[in-house]
């Protein structure tokens, strides 16, 4: 009976000790405030027009008040100094929490910030002068032109060891430094070394944005730890937000600043961001109503949300995922230049690119068929890809153009069989490794090449690998063929070509890099793109860009898939978030209801 | 004892040594760089870290700096982030630790409880419900478990937020985390207690007519925990490592996810600071339990 007794009494003081201890949790963790899908973008960097992100209307309850914004736009990020960030999320913070000469608009339109006009650019085009307006930093102190010197200087810095610094290479030089005159505090005369079309759009990319001199070198007297002033929260910024708290791998919580020259127009109060890279646990806490507003979706739900979904949305990118051969490979041995972009070529044509963007991407991707994507512009007022710079019927390849890859193969000294079944059998035969990072999207895409190659009996093997591992295989050229992406960094092919060079660590497809007898020459395309960077004729220079373009195709090392575009969720009840093709989102003058 | 101690705190050091060197050139072996990125960093701000960062000497004057700097303290900066990485580890630590802690306790109470009753009501209901939830909380991994607490009581019940800035909540994690553990103990506390309580001293405690809830907690089950406090070393090495599922699906900024991060991004000084970190605490820990033992059992010698 004792033993009985004893028995229930540990059951019950088990039960007492339970709810004790979660409500124990519960009271101390309130003082505790601080991956890759194919589909859709993926790519680490960017920044300049368009796309509004604001057409939802749906239900749907969220949690804070109605000036406080909760989002998710990535993990934790590595910088918040706007010089040495070159993440999309991170550009995403540095939009919000700094200002530069010029933004961008809901319509994607370039537009003065502290700037007081767009500059005035002398005859020869080489010449900018900006005045600014009279601004402050969030602290109080004075902002002008010394400010914008010193941050762009800093960033061309060696020590500064910025990823971004080559975009100060249009600026000439005065010695170490930039060529950039103040006449006066609020006045920036910046000479470049050619005509530059895409300037004023380099002039908002946040590498440009300025920072404050006086707590970057308290920071960090000797210059070895460079972003060390913006690593924890309170630092000073000059942007729409000042970040108040920051627990690491957990929270942000952005306030306004009183500083900031749009103060009164900035509508949010507060943005509260996730600091997550969980699908599942962003998505939850996304219809939980934790989250107003999201760019990150699981692979799995979109067929479920994608058109059904009114909060579901897509923004168009400036990008294009792609694969690449490695032109050096022995699969080309023996092969003659010709030859070997014709089995390239034939591999490009049996990609059905339709059924990739329908059944993988499912974001409603424009086929590609170009490597510069759809919608840039030429950097001589109009845009780059037209109706007739089309290298190949994206919506046709695969079984539609069956026929022309086998005689492409065979044209390249290939004999294949045909099965009757409508599949061939090749001799003699190919057999590729195709290299990617782990992640469902990139597999699934693998695999529906390795199918569409099958037909004319090319073995394709997929090799996955850890994302760190898979970017030093790319880059040493370790593979037959992997898979690719660019997200432009500002709206000019030129950032789309000149990652072929033969000097530019890009330029995984190895073009001019081996000595392979089967890859294609490769010095008048740097000319090409050198004369590109210097030439004063816009007209010409937009030629130039597609001579470019026609000579980087023609070899077939690189295969455009589709040209990006990105997903988000946003509650009906928010509005007035804006993005841009390079992935930079505005939420200064959101509502929320 | 005292000797027993020193000894074991020389061993401890070279434990750690070994750790620290074999880590060292594991991670330099295996492919990849710190600075590797979908947009390649240029050839000279690659040349300029390599060199601040020491990259650029052979791997043996590495390790021998990475260690000097060690023993002076300086744990060095995250080659990914440039944040200093002891204010890091400290940091995540103490998340780490209160909700590992909290986790371990929990374990610890309830899985000393439940044992107990599951002895003590031998081949009743309770002992056969108690042996049912162990079974099922040894066999569901804690990522599992997380994902379906995150949807029963955040999505479906809508009890606790899935995220909050200002008041992130401990309870489901701690749940997911303890579980496992929590099992363990049970079925351990349950062994030790029935083998304790069939020994000549339980039976001469109750002819002596020694009321039943002291034979019980001052006899049985203090003899009953030698081994459960045996498992305590690993469960805390089991709660850290475990940890880094559970705070990634409960956005908690703690150790294990960063020790993951670190791993992805080839940050060398991050891993290695962690990896000595961890190893240091193991060593503690399992020291503490031996000293337990003597504790508890003061027939235990260590000669």
């Amino acid at each position: 009976m004792k033993k009985k007794l004893v028995a229930v009494l540990l059951a019950a003081s088990m039960i007492v000790g339970l709810t004790a201890c979660g409500s124990g949790n519960a009271a101390n963790s309130t003082d505790n405030s601080g991956t890759d899908n194919a589909a859709t973008t993926d790519e680490g960097d960017a920044n300049a027009s368009s796309a509004d992100a604001t057409d939802t209307s749906n239900g749907g309850e969220s949690s804070g008040g109605s000036g406080i914004l909760n989002i998710n736009l990535a993990s934790e990020p590595d910088y918040l100094d706007p010089a040495l960030n070159s993440s999309v999320d991170g550009g995403c913070l540095a939009v919000n929490s700094f200002a530069g000469l010029y933004t961008y608009d809901q319509n994607g339109e370039l537009i003065p910030q502290l700037a007081t006009a767009m500059p005035e650019v002398s005859d020869d085009g080489c010449v900018y002068t900006v005045h600014l307006m009279e601004s402050k930093w969030s602290n109080g102190d004075d902002l002008n032109a010394q400010d914008f010197v010193y941050s762009w200087n800093r960033v061309i810095a060696e020590e500064t060891a910025a990823d971004y610094a080559y975009l100060f290479d249009v600026i000439a030089r005065n010695g170490d430094a930039l060529a950039i005159e103040t006449p006066d505090d609020y006045t920036m005369v910046i000479t470049l070394n050619s005509p530059c079309p895409y300037f004023n759009d380099l002039m908002a990319f946040p590498t440009f944005f300025p920072v404050h001199q006086a707590s970057v070198e308290a920071a960090n007297p000797d210059g070895t730890v460079p972003g060390k002033w913006a690593q924890e929260a309170g630092f000073v910024c000059n942007g729409a937000y000042t970040l108040q708290s920051w627990n690491h791998n957990e929270s942000m919580v952005y306030v306004k600043n009183p500083n900031y020259y749009d103060a009164a127009n900035v509508t949010m109060d507060e943005l509260h961001f996730m600091l997550s890279a969980d699908d599942t646990a962003i998505y939850a806490a996304y219809n939980s109503g934790d989250l107003d507003y999201i760019d990150t979706v699981p692979n799995d739900e979109i067929s479920s949300l994608n058109g059904i979904n009114p909060e579901f949305g897509i923004l168009d990118n400036l990008g294009t995922y792609y694969i690449g051969f490695n032109v050096n490979d022995s699969v080309f041995d023996g092969k003659t230049v010709e030859e070997a972009a014709k089995m390239r070529h034939a591999m490009c044509l049996l990609i059905d690119r339709g059924f990739i963007v329908e059944n993988v991407g499912q974001t409603g991707q424009v086929p590609a068929d170009s490597f510069v994507p759809l919608g840039m512009a030429d950097g001589n007022g109009g845009e780059f890809k037209q109706a007739d710079t089309s290298y190949y019927d994206a919506e046709a390849t695969g079984a539609g153009m069956l026929e022309e890859a086998v005689a492409l193969l065979e044209e390249a000294g290939y004999t294949l069989t045909d099965n009757g079944d409508g599949s061939y059998s090749i001799d003699p035969g190919i057999s590729i490794t195709y290299l990617t990072n782990d992640g469902t999207g990139h597999i699934a895409i693998a695999e529906s090449i390795q199918q569409d190659l099958a037909v004319v009996g090319i073995s394709m093997d997929i090799q996955s690998e850890d994302w760190n591992v898979f970017l030093e295989d790319r880059k040493q050229g370790n593979f037959t063929l992997a898979r690719e992406g660019w997200l432009a960094d500002y709206n000019d092919p030129v950032n789309m070509l000149e990652i072929f060079t033969s000097d530019s660590g890009n330029n995984d497809m190895q073009l001019g890099k081996g000595s392979s007898a089967a890859a294609p020459a490769w010095g008048d395309y740097d000319a090409m793109i050198n004369e590109v960077r210097n030439t004063t004729d816009f007209a010409a220079r937009v030629n130039l860009m597609h001579e470019a373009e026609d000579m980087l195709m023609e070899t077939w090392a690189v295969i455009p898939l589709y040209y990006y575009n990105d997903v988000y969720m946003q509650k009906s009840n928010v509005d007035g978030i804006f993005a841009t093709v390079f992935g930079m989102k505005y939420f200064m003058y959101s509502t929320k209801n | 004892m005292v000797k027993y101690t020193i000894k074991r705190i020389i061993l401890a050091i070279v434990s750690i040594l070994i750790v620290s060197a074999i880590t060292f050139f594991v991670m330099n072996i295996i492919p990849g760089g710190p600075f590797n990125k979908e947009k390649a960093t240029s050839a000279e701000a690659q040349r300029v870290l390599e060199e601040r960062y020491n990259l650029d000497k052979p791997l043996g004057q590495q390790y021998v700096l990475y260690m000097n700097n060690l023993i002076h303290g300086d744990w060095g900066i995250s080659l990914h982030s440039g944040r200093d990485i002891w204010g890091e580890i400290s940091s995540r630590f103490k998340v780490s630790a209160r909700l590992g802690g909290m986790a371990a306790v929990v374990a610890i109470i309830i899985g000393l409880i439940l044992g107990s009753v599951a002895a003590l009501t031998r081949n009743k209901w309770p002992d056969r419900l108690i042996v049912f939830l162990t079974t099922l909380g040894t066999a569901m991994p804690s990522f599992i478990l997380a994902t379906l607490l995150l949807l029963v009581f955040c999505l479906k019940l809508g009890w606790v937020p899935v995220w909050s800035s200002s008041k992130p909540n401990y309870v489901l994690p701690i749940i997911a985390l303890s579980l496992y553990p929590m099992a363990y103990i049970t079925r351990l506390t349950k062994t030790s207690m029935l083998d304790a309580l069939n020994q000549d001293y339980i039976r001469t405690a109750r002819a002596k007519g020694v009321p039943a809830w002291k034979v019980i907690f001052k006899h049985a089950l203090r003899n009953a925990l030698i081994p459960v406090v045996t498992y305590i070393g690993p469960m805390v090495a089991y709660i850290l490592t475990g940890s880094m599922v559970v705070e990634n699906i409960f956005t908690i900024g703690g150790l294990g996810s960063s020790f993951v991060t670190s791993i992805t991004n080839r940050d060398y000084t991050m891993i290695m600071a962690t990896t000595i970190f961890l190893a240091i605490l193991m060593v503690v820990a399992n020291l503490l339990t031996d000293i337990a033992y003597k504790l508890i059992d003061p027939r235990i010698t260590f000669e």
